[in-house]
């Protein structure tokens, strides 16, 4: 507002304008959005039109014909995908959906209501395809695409994570998050891609991972959390890498290799594995669970999500464990099967230790580590003193795709309950399917967004600072390295008393293993209350 | 203008602090745009409409201190959470703290004619003095959530992984030091130095 003169700013009207929807232009402000993709990471991939623009130019170098291209990849995408072009008919807009989103709960913005902001989508579909709304126009609920609309289109699609929470209200079973796909794939059609997504997906088509790491970095990183492990814990663990022959290939988001806190997760799964003595193998070429992909296209998706079958091939295994992650959860489970399976050259999962088939696995053959661990637990395979995380009140976030995406509910619960003695719901309309979002998944956890990110962080936020004020929480677990990532964030603003831990991290902390030492620090090398060592020793 | 009356003032607004409250939360409410303000307004549940529980519960308290102060940590904490919302809205500064200014229309709208009738306006300008250093409490707190927003965003870049390159993570290299890196590396990283 540096424009306004003091006259000017006598005459503000603090009132919001009383205008339909679609009478109130876009305006993109720096804080909400995510920064443009560079050139050559579109190039790397292929992916169209891949041009230098910013979101608060005017001119966003679109090519001459983009109005084309956006109706011609929408005609296609409504005969590919019969759930699109329903999810285009049948809202009915009864607003079941309006008040169930995050960044509407954060923001206030009824544009983030997600009948509206896949209204920003159907007015477009109304106003261009069907004769209704070419002919009656808004009368009909429908529009023309213009740059303005476009504008806005783009503005809103990287303001919806995907959650779908929305479509658990939905009394036609929309999946707004589908639309939010669809639209962001048009949105790619001219190159207008965001760089947090666009850069994770280069990387990962040339090296495996999100982040870039080549393979000796991979290698050496996971090597430095065993020299941790060995300093912490007593233990030597010396993890095995591509691995031809091995039992199992074991799979999980390059967040938990690199990012603290996820780096301690991985922590708890090299431990795991040692203390069962696991027959597995690690991949510096499947290095990444992940699929930025997924928030870029389908096709891109399968693209990416295709090397975790071509190396369980080479490698031999007979199943897959996947580590905490969250969408690459939502992949794996309702889309690699179709994407790239079927894996018959792999075995219906069993637990070496328990010998519990994993039926619910028999498409995919991939185990989640929850899972894994769960059933570890319930068939009295460790050897946990839940006593070494009592300095912590812990509550669990449902991860949105986990959750949602596959169902999991239970099984983290039943391993917080069995490696914690205080363990802590948030409110039941904030957790399980009902579960809020962290406000920064599906390739939004940009720095340069965090405005949006914190409105959108808001929801879950509540929650936790209620069984905080009320419980005393002071620990915040989740199965999800975006979680992991974002949500010590999002807690540094909403609730500073509250940390974020992996599941895995909290069995690291609670396993007995054999020849450990005295346990007198947990995985992060921080004293454990009542254990001896007043603070971390100087020298680290 | 008699000067004096105060107490007699707060008498009155303190009659009249139901009506006060809730035209403020009205007030508030209508700096959003007319669905959210109905939805901040019906939906009772405090996690389906964290924002709108947010102004519910903070606005009674802040009034009842600005009336008898009794707890300044209860009525910092409720000037907090309800800035802290707003400061990472869609709000600039002055709309965010605009709220403030709000609450005098309100007090104004629902004990304005009295306040004539009883001579009482000296007493209200005196009574506003505390809603305007108030309002100054509060742009402290805007000031130190906005200062927390760009904390957040440097040490998000700080521990971004993008920006190194094979290297290990930022954040995880500062709090553990050199001493693993020397293990790997066998040699100092001039950049630790």
């Amino acid at each position: 507002m540096k424009d306004l003169t003091p006259q000017e700013m006598l005459r503000i009207d603090l009132h919001p304008p009383k205008t339909p929807w679609m009478d109130i232009p876009v305006k993109i402000k720096p804080g909400v959005y995510c920064y443009p993709a560079k050139p050559e990471k579109l190039e790397v991939v292929g992916m169209p039109h891949p041009h230098k623009w910013s979101p608060l130019d005017d001119d966003w170098g679109l090519p001459e014909d983009w109005k084309e291209i956006v109706l011609n990849g929408m005609r296609e995408r409504l005969e590919k995908y019969r759930s699109f072009k329903i999810f285009m008919d049948i809202c009915v807009r009864c607003g079941a959906c309006a008040d169930k989103c995050h960044f509407f709960l954060g923001s206030g913005d009824p544009k983030n209501m997600p009948v509206v902001r896949a209204e920003l989508i159907r007015s477009v579909y109304r106003g261009e395809f069907t004769r209704a709304g070419r002919i009656l126009g808004r009368l009909a609920g429908g529009r023309k695409l213009t740059e303005d609309v476009l504008k806005e289109i783009w503005y809103y699609m990287f303001q919806c994570t995907e959650c779908r929470r929305c479509s658990l209200f939905c009394p036609y079973g929309i999946d707004t998050a589908e639309v939010t796909i669809i639209g962001r794939e048009l949105i790619n059609l001219l190159g207008l891609n965001i760089n947090w997504i666009q850069e994770p997906v280069a990387n990962c088509y040339e090296t495996g991972n999100h982040l870039g790491l080549l393979p000796h970095t991979f290698k050496q990183n996971i090597e430095f959390m065993c020299m941790d492990i060995e300093e912490f814990v007593g233990i030597k663990i010396d993890p095995p890498f591509n691995r031809k022959g091995a039992e199992i290939l074991f799979v999980t988001p390059s967040g938990d290799i690199f990012a603290d806190p996820g780096i301690y997760t991985l922590s708890g799964y090299l431990m795991l594995f040692e203390h069962l003595g696991l027959d597995y193998t690690w991949s510096t070429y499947a290095c990444e669970g992940g699929n930025f992909g997924f928030f870029t296209s389908m096709e891109m998706a399968q693209r990416l999500n295709a090397k975790i079958y071509h190396e369980a091939k080479r490698l031999g295994v007979k199943w897959i464990l996947g580590g905490e992650c969250g969408h690459m959860w939502r992949v794996v489970h309702q889309y690699m099967a179709t994407f790239n399976g079927p894996a018959d050259f792999l075995e219906e999962p069993v637990s070496p230790i328990t010998g519990t088939k994993f039926e619910n696995a028999k498409s995919t053959k991939m185990v989640h580590i929850s899972e894994f661990t769960a059933d570890l637990i319930k068939h009295n395979k460790l050897k946990l003193d839940k006593s070494r995380n009592d300095h912590l009140k812990v509550t669990f976030h449902d991860s949105c795709n986990p959750s949602r995406g596959m169902g999991m509910f239970e099984e983290p619960r039943y391993i917080i309950k069995n490696v914690c003695n205080n363990f802590y719901e948030m409110p039941e309309n904030t957790i399980r399917e009902q579960t809020f979002c962290c406000g920064s998944g599906a390739g939004l956890n940009a720095g340069e967004n965090m405005e949006i990110r914190l409105r959108g962080g808001l929801p879950r936020a509540n929650a936790v600072k209620y069984v905080h004020e009320r419980f005393g929480v002071n620990m915040l677990a989740c199965v999800c390295a975006i979680d992991r990532a974002v949500l010590p964030a999002s807690m540094s603003y909403w609730v500073p008393e509250v940390k974020v831990a992996g599941v895995s991290e909290l069995v690291g902390n609670a396993l007995i293993m054999e020849g450990e030492n005295e346990r007198s620090v947990d995985l992060r090398g921080e004293p454990i209350p009542g254990r001896g060592e007043e603070e971390v020793s100087e020298d680290v | 203008m008699a000067r004096g009356g105060i107490d007699q003032l707060i008498g009155i607004l303190t009659e009249q602090k139901g009506s006060i409250v809730e035209k403020w939360i009205q007030k508030i409410h209508e700096t959003y745009p007319p669905e959210t303000a109905n939805f901040f307004r019906k939906e009772r549940n405090k996690f389906a409409n964290p924002v709108g529980s947010t102004i519910q519960e903070a606005a009674g308290p802040i009034i009842e201190e600005l009336l008898e102060p009794r707890d300044s940590e209860v009525f910092y904490k409720h000037l907090d959470s309800l800035i802290r919302v707003r400061a990472v809205q869609d709000f600039t500064a002055y709309a965010a703290l605009s709220i403030f200014f709000a609450l005098k229309g309100a007090i104004r709208d629902i004990v304005g004619k009295q306040v004539r009738r009883e001579g009482l306006e000296w007493a209200l300008l005196e009574f506003e003095s505390r809603v305007d250093r108030m309002t100054l409490l509060a742009f402290d707190i805007f000031m130190q959530c906005r200062e927390k927003v760009w904390e957040i965003k440097r040490d998000d870049l700080l521990k971004r992984p993008f920006v190194l390159s094979g290297g290990m993570c930022a954040s995880y290299m500062v709090r553990r030091g050199q001493k693993h890196l020397k293990k790997a590396k066998g040699s100092n990283n001039p950049s630790l130095n």
